[in-house]
């Protein structure tokens, strides 16, 4: 089977800084793939490009076998960022209609009331952005990512803004969805800094180097598929953790 | 919680009543032991007398005067906003027009007063324009930075949905600007008032401005504090109706530091 999601050789400059430098790896259907790296190695700036976003300077994305911008214009990537980026005029539920709303959709795509209850927002529909907690606006942002079926999830440091015992819960949270809402969406690209954050969820670990950013190794996390608390304090986690922090290291 | 709310109320309508009274007591204690001629400072208490013989007649003329000031508020408002919206889409109508919004700013609205009477005459327009004239400028430049200021992020996550221009325009851009919009307009409810009295000073013959000129040639002061505190009124009322609706459109804005 084709990969979903082929990163051929992705190199970026920002003028004269040296971002990324042959990038290059493959995501396949069903697979939740983590990038980790050191902070400012341009975790980020690759996600932007795969999702298009952003312009490389040499390489090639391509997404099902098309370009980026034909996966733009066809909606493959559902967002989800660092901030959830709500629109503070609108409450909770014309937030995750946002999307529907753009693309002038009245079909039988995923409701938003419904999206909104599997991300446990049920009786917060009405709410406003600035009365909900910062776990709960992710949610939101969750929702909202979800709406117009993208064939990938890009999720750039979705918790890196919220305390460990949230961070912990939204983890959990964010693999109870994706296994409720399989038929929508399978595949995932999670930028983190969080070590056990990335082996807890992924299947794939992508480790990138100091910048200019080089791959620096592509972990398989073969821990259970289904994945729950108790994993952490496996023998298996632990000596993952190990070797990502060691690959961390040695730059 | 609640009780804490009703308290903060309290010192914002109460601390600034009381000053008031204060101040009125030590003007009228002041005028009445030096014994200051009327024609120089008038007591407080001649002054609300003034107000409630003349009160018709007073409210008439800052009638006009408000009426003037509110449409000039209008129409500056409406036309800074568009010329706002069509800078935001196109960096060459910027570029080129720009300093002379800056020119038209910077020129003194007492220096074009006169020139307005000459062209629109002594009746309410010339006033109106006035108003208009000074009303452009803070919503033009407010506008203007209201649309850009959107955060990178809000719009990746509206290019992916493949959002159009528009789209971005109306559902993103606009409402964004609102808050820097009616920071405008609430700026603009005094500017607008004092365009209506400059027009008035130049030539009117009936406004508040009017009263104010007139009284001064007749060394009625009475009459001019009286006008002076009607226009206040005036002002404040309109800055406080423009701040009540923000708080409604504006909703998700905190609005601690409204002013």
């Amino acid at each position: 089977m084709k990969p979903i999601v082929e990163v051929k050789k992705i190199t970026k400059y920002y003028n004269s800084l040296h971002v990324l430098d042959e990038i290059s790896f493959d995501i396949n259907k069903e697979e939740f793939v983590s990038i980790i790296g050191p902070s400012g190695c341009g975790k980020t700036t690759l996600l932007k490009i795969i999702s298009g976003l952003v312009k490389p300077t040499k390489g090639k994305i391509m997404i099902k076998e098309s370009s980026v911008e034909t996966a733009l214009k066809r909606r493959e990537f559902g967002l989800v960022f660092q901030n959830p980026v709500l629109l503070p005029w609108r409450n909770a539920l014309r937030n995750v209609e946002l999307p529907l709303e753009i693309l002038n959709y009245k079909g039988s795509w995923n409701s938003p009331r419904k999206l909104l209850e599997v991300v446990g927002l049920k009786s917060f529909e009405n709410f406003y952005p600035n009365e909900l907690s910062g776990g709960m606006q992710q949610r939101v942002a969750i929702a909202r990512a979800l709406t117009f079926e993208p064939s990938v999830l890009l999720m750039d440091e979705p918790f890196g803004a919220l305390d460990e015992i949230t961070r912990d819960k939204m983890n959990l949270e964010l693999l109870r969805i994706l296994e409720e809402e399989r038929s929508i969406i399978s595949t995932v690209i999670f930028v983190t800094h969080s070590i056990p954050e990335a082996i807890f969820l992924s299947n794939k670990i992508i480790v990138l180097s100091e910048r200019p950013a080089t791959v620096k190794e592509i972990i398989k996390v073969d821990l259970p598929k289904s994945r729950t608390p108790e994993i952490k304090y496996s023998k298996k986690y632990i000596e993952l953790i190990e070797c990502v922090r060691k690959l961390l290291k040695k730059d | 919680m609640r009780k804490k709310i009703i308290e903060k109320r309290l010192g914002e309508i109460f601390l600034p009543i009381s000053f008031f009274l204060g101040i009125l007591v030590a003007w009228e204690a002041f005028v009445f032991i030096f014994n200051i001629p009327e024609y120089l400072l008038p007591k407080p208490t001649e002054i609300f007398s003034e107000i409630a013989k003349n009160l018709s007649s007073l409210l008439k003329h800052t009638g006009i005067t408000m009426l003037e000031a509110a449409i000039g508020f209008l129409l500056g408002n409406t036309l800074g906003f568009i010329v706002a919206v069509i800078f935001s889409h196109s960096e060459t109508a910027e570029k080129g027009l720009y300093p002379y919004a800056i020119a038209l700013k910077t020129t003194p609205i007492l220096a074009m007063a006169p020139l307005l009477v000459l062209w629109f005459g002594t009746g309410i327009i010339s006033k109106i324009v006035a108003s208009a004239v000074v009303c452009f400028f803070p919503i033009l430049v407010n506008t203007v930075k209201g649309l850009k200021s959107v955060d990178k992020d809000y719009l990746d996550l509206l290019k992916s949905f493949s959002a159009k221009k528009h789209q971005i325009f109306i559902k993103l851009r606009l409402p964004n600007s609102l808050p820097y919009i009616f920071s405008a307009l609430k700026i603009s409810t005094g500017l607008a008032v004092v365009g209506a009295i400059v027009g008035e000073f130049v030539g009117a013959k009936e406004g508040i401005g009017f009263i104010i000129l007139t009284s001064t040639y007749h060394l009625e002061t009475v009459k001019m504090f009286a006008a002076i505190i009607m226009s206040a009124l005036g002002g404040i009322l309109f800055f406080y109706l423009i701040n009540l609706i923000e708080k409604y459109i504006v909703f998700w804005q905190k609005t601690e530091n409204s002013f």
